[in-house]
């Protein structure tokens, strides 16, 4: 019977189980598809070049792990405040203490269960179609990565199931020890904060010394390697709770007693606020660390999608050099942006590579100060020498030396002869064709087909070609599993975030329902109630927004060994912070909209 | 001369339900006045529809037909943003559960209806503390809700509900949470609020205690007015009696 009564109450609510079921479900997807990327040995061994990165997957996987931990822990809080009344209504009825115990044991595990369950098909979908996709709009390749994964998918469910039979746990402790009265008006209390000025201010201080030692260990990740990262997580975590917990209370109850707070709805926005800002640090504190990670992956992501291509321009003079080429290559050569294109005879003899010097004469060849000079890193500065000058020094470039296709014994030694000269110097003669295109990125593809054609028919000893195109592939080899990385966690943080932000939502809107429907009986306007909603939401989003903001400008400063010279975390950032911002002023706008929908009383009508 | 009136009500229906649905006809053709500085009481069952009455005395529901004036305005007529100032200006009211915002002071609920004006707070701070002392809630004011005694609470929504000096302060069986101390204590302050201000009040109850503060007593009895009696000169003891034999003929 108690049964059956608890699952009519489910039934009543079934919009709020079902959020609540997507939330939970999409959580245990995104950590499948973690799990699938970092558990996966063979995938791992195959990308992660660099012996930074697995540290990072490490960083990753212990990050996922802890917000997912958080997650739940809020997700339960929220199931249980939905039940708690009917719980106590059941008590009131007759049910014993231990009957109810169970129902609440059994529908945290049950629900727990299912989104698991959904959660894995989901994860295995999404890997299959969502991984595919981001990978193919990066360009990037991943060996190895199968959706499938077996221990992927067992740690995804021990996890999650591990985690749900600790909430229904807790769950029941917390229930059976609350009295019935409680359980039926808990929804009825808003406690008032009181501000200890002095506690306040031992609390802002730590928190500003906790912030600065989580910044100090992310810059100096160099130093302290694998520690840094877990110091930073807990001393931010700490820090970022302390000082919210202390100032933005002071603050909003400073502002009560001005002039300001008279005015309309303000005050009751302020009240609003000091209520709800206090019982809503840890979630705060918990977006903005979300929000930081979701930015942070995201900035250094599309940074290496940037950038790589930039630190591939510093390394050469030539994007590609193409010899004898052929009719395809021609008219691939003709799809390209060229910026500057020239072509030379060679003529090989011994260990000399001979030069026309009337070609060199009348097409100089290009040489790029990026390649030795740090400051023009970043913005190529291309030049050309006098032919007497380049033959002392240009001619001894490596650009230059390694135009010559190289045997196993290495380089060709260049000599640059008179047009006379050369005419009758023997050796097996072929052209080559330097080419330069204005915008790597831009020309990927074409360039692609051109390499491959250009290696499937003078392929150098190593199996690679020269020019900067070279540079690039081999670069995304070590690189791309980094970038992927950052663009997978910073979705997932972003997803994660929304649907913690979600709860917070639909927990507290229930009692502001009960408020402003007195104000709309007391005569305030819609137009008032509206604005005065959507203030208090902007507050609650702001206040993470802009803690994350800062996490991420320090956290960055943990990527610098990872993005050396010309490369640096905070290149080019502002576009990236201004679409994320973007995002998350949507997402903003659509919980501002179900907020109103939920809280706002209808007019009457007949 | 004759006394302005405050409320007049005109041929009030409301039937609830859709037409295809099973409809209930809560009020059935109303016809009553208030005058200016006048204490009336409305008394019925529960159910017989005094609470759907004074939601459309103060614009919270609207009627299937008939005139409400309030204060000179036609309440009926009235949208959106009209029908909110109307609330905020025209009327005060006082609830049965108080309807405080438990994140607000009592300072700052009270104040609430002047921030709507957009009153200066100096102006605002003054007419609070005239109120609180009219009252005698100053101690009151810097507490929240959830500090207060459920008498408190309601003398705080009180002086909430004339802060701005309505044209009349509505009570929808504003004792019926409070103990018979309480209870009393509220009733003399509406009394007094009644015949120091001069403000109407008009209030809905089943008490026959408070009815007997009332000077006029509207009997509504399914959707009608079904009796009306005058306390005149008597004293408020033997009104009391009378209320109770009107209720005792009233309900056969």
């Amino acid at each position: 019977m108690l049964g059956k009564l608890a699952l009519a109450g489910i039934k009543n609510r079934r919009r709020d189980y079902l959020v609540l079921l997507l939330g939970l479900t999409m959580s245990a997807a995104i950590f499948y598809m973690f799990a699938n990327l970092a558990t996966n040995r063979a995938f791992i061994k195959a990308n992660a070049v660099v012996s930074q990165a697995s540290l990072i997957f490490g960083f990753g996987a212990v990050l996922l792990i802890l917000i997912t931990i958080v997650y739940i822990m809020y997700a339960n809080s929220f199931l249980l405040s939905m039940r708690q009344h009917d719980y106590g209504l059941f008590m009131m009825l007759g049910a014993t203490r231990k009957r109810v115990g169970e129902l609440v044991f059994l529908e945290t595990l049950i629900l727990g269960s299912l989104a698991t369950a959904v959660g894995i098909v989901l994860g295995l979908a999404m890997s299959q179609f969502l991984v595919g996709f981001l990978l193919d709009m990066l360009g990037l390749h991943l060996a190895h990565l199968s959706a499938v994964y077996l221990p992927a998918i067992v740690a995804t469910a021990v996890l999650y199931v591990g985690l749900f039979i600790l909430a229904s746990l807790f769950n029941l402790v917390r229930l059976t020890r609350t009295t019935v009265l409680k359980l039926l008006h808990t929804d009825e209390q808003a406690n008032q904060p009181k501000v200890h000025p002095f506690r306040q201010m031992v609390a802002a201080i730590l928190g500003v010394c906790f912030l600065a030692i989580g910044y100090w260990s992310l810059a100096a990740i160099k130093d302290l390697q694998m520690t840094a990262i877990p110091i930073a997580l807990v001393t931010i975590t700490i820090g970022t709770y302390l000082l919210f917990r202390a100032t933005i209370l002071v603050i909003i109850q400073g502002l009560r007693r001005t002039r300001w707070a008279k005015k309309h709805l303000n005050g009751f926005l302020l009240g609003q606020l000091n209520f709800r800002v206090y019982n809503y640090t840890r979630m705060l504190t918990i977006v903005s660390l979300l929000f930081a990670m979701a930015l942070g992956a995201i900035t250094v992501g599309s940074g290496y999608h940037r950038q790589l291509p930039m630190m591939a321009n510093s390394l050469g003079t030539y994007t590609m050099a193409i010899h004898d080429k052929n009719a395809q290559e021609q008219h691939l050569i003709d799809q390209l942006n060229v910026k500057h294109q020239a072509t030379y005879t060679q003529k090989r003899q011994g260990k000399v590579v001979y030069y026309n010097a009337a070609e060199l004469k009348q097409q100089p060849f290009e040489l790029n100060r990026g390649t030795t000079e740090a400051k023009y890193a970043t913005h190529p500065k291309y030049y050309t020498e006098s032919l007497k000058q380049f033959k002392q020094k240009g001619s001894q470039s490596l650009d230059f030396l390694s135009l010559a296709i190289r045997s196993e014994q290495g380089f060709y030694a260049p000599q640059i002869l008179s047009a006379q000269q050369f005419a009758k110097q023997s050796g097996k003669t072929m052209t080559v064709t330097t080419v330069r295109v204005k915008n790597l990125n831009q020309d990927k593809r074409v360039l692609k087909r051109l390499n491959k054609l250009e290696l499937a028919r003078f392929a150098q000893p190593e199996a690679m070609t020269v020019g900067n195109y070279q540079s690039y592939e081999l670069m995304s080899g070590f690189f791309g599993g980094l970038e992927f990385m950052g663009y997978f966690l910073g979705i997932a943080f972003l997803a994660m975030l929304a649907s913690c932000l979600m709860f917070k939502i639909l927990s507290g809107a229930p009692g502001d329902q009960r408020r402003y429907q007195m104000l709309y009986k007391v005569g305030v306007r819609q137009r008032l109630m509206r604005v005065g909603i959507a203030k208090e939401i902007g507050i609650l989003f702001l206040i993470p927004g802009i803690m994350g903001v800062i996490d991420v400008l320090f956290g960055l400063q943990m990527f610098k060994p990872l993005m050396q010279s010309p490369m640096s975390p905070y290149l080019g950032i502002g576009s990236i912070f201004a679409i994320f911002i973007g995002l998350y002023a949507i997402y903003y706008a659509i919980t501002l909209a179900l907020y109103w929908r939920i809280v706002l009383p209808k007019a009457p009508t007949n | 001369m004759k006394m302005k009136t405050v409320v007049d009500v005109h041929d009030l229906e409301k039937t609830y339900g859709k037409a295809n649905e099973r409809q209930y006809q809560a009020l059935k053709g109303l016809n009553f006045t208030v005058a200016a500085g006048e204490f009336v009481g409305i008394m019925g069952a529960s159910g017989s529809g005094k609470t759907t009455l004074l939601n459309m005395l103060s614009t919270l529901d609207v009627p299937t037909r008939g005139d409400v004036m309030v204060n000179g305005h036609d309440v009926t007529k009235m949208r959106g943003n009209q029908l909110a100032d109307f609330r905020a200006q025209e009327v005060g009211f006082i609830f049965q559960d108080f309807n405080l915002l438990e994140s607000l002071t009592a300072e700052e609920n009270i104040g609430l209806p002047l921030a709507l004006k957009g009153t200066s707070s100096r102006v605002m701070d003054q007419a609070i503390h005239e109120v609180a002392e009219t009252l005698s809630i100053a101690d009151l004011l810097p507490k929240y809700p959830s500090e207060l005694s459920g008498g408190q609470k309601q003398r705080v929504a009180a002086a909430r509900a004339i802060v701005h000096h309505p044209a009349i302060l509505m009570g929808d069986e504003p004792t019926g949470a409070l103990d018979s101390t309480s209870a009393r204590e509220l009733l003399d302050l509406l009394t007094t609020i009644n015949q120091k201000q001069k403000m109407s009040v008009l209030l809905v109850t089943h008490d026959p205690f408070s009815a007997s503060f009332c000077q006029r007593i509207l009997f509504i009895k399914d959707g009608l007015i079904g009796s009306e009696i005058k306390r005149g000169d008597q004293d408020r003891s033997a009104f009391y009696q009378q209320i109770l034999n009107e209720l005792g003929t009233f309900n056969e």
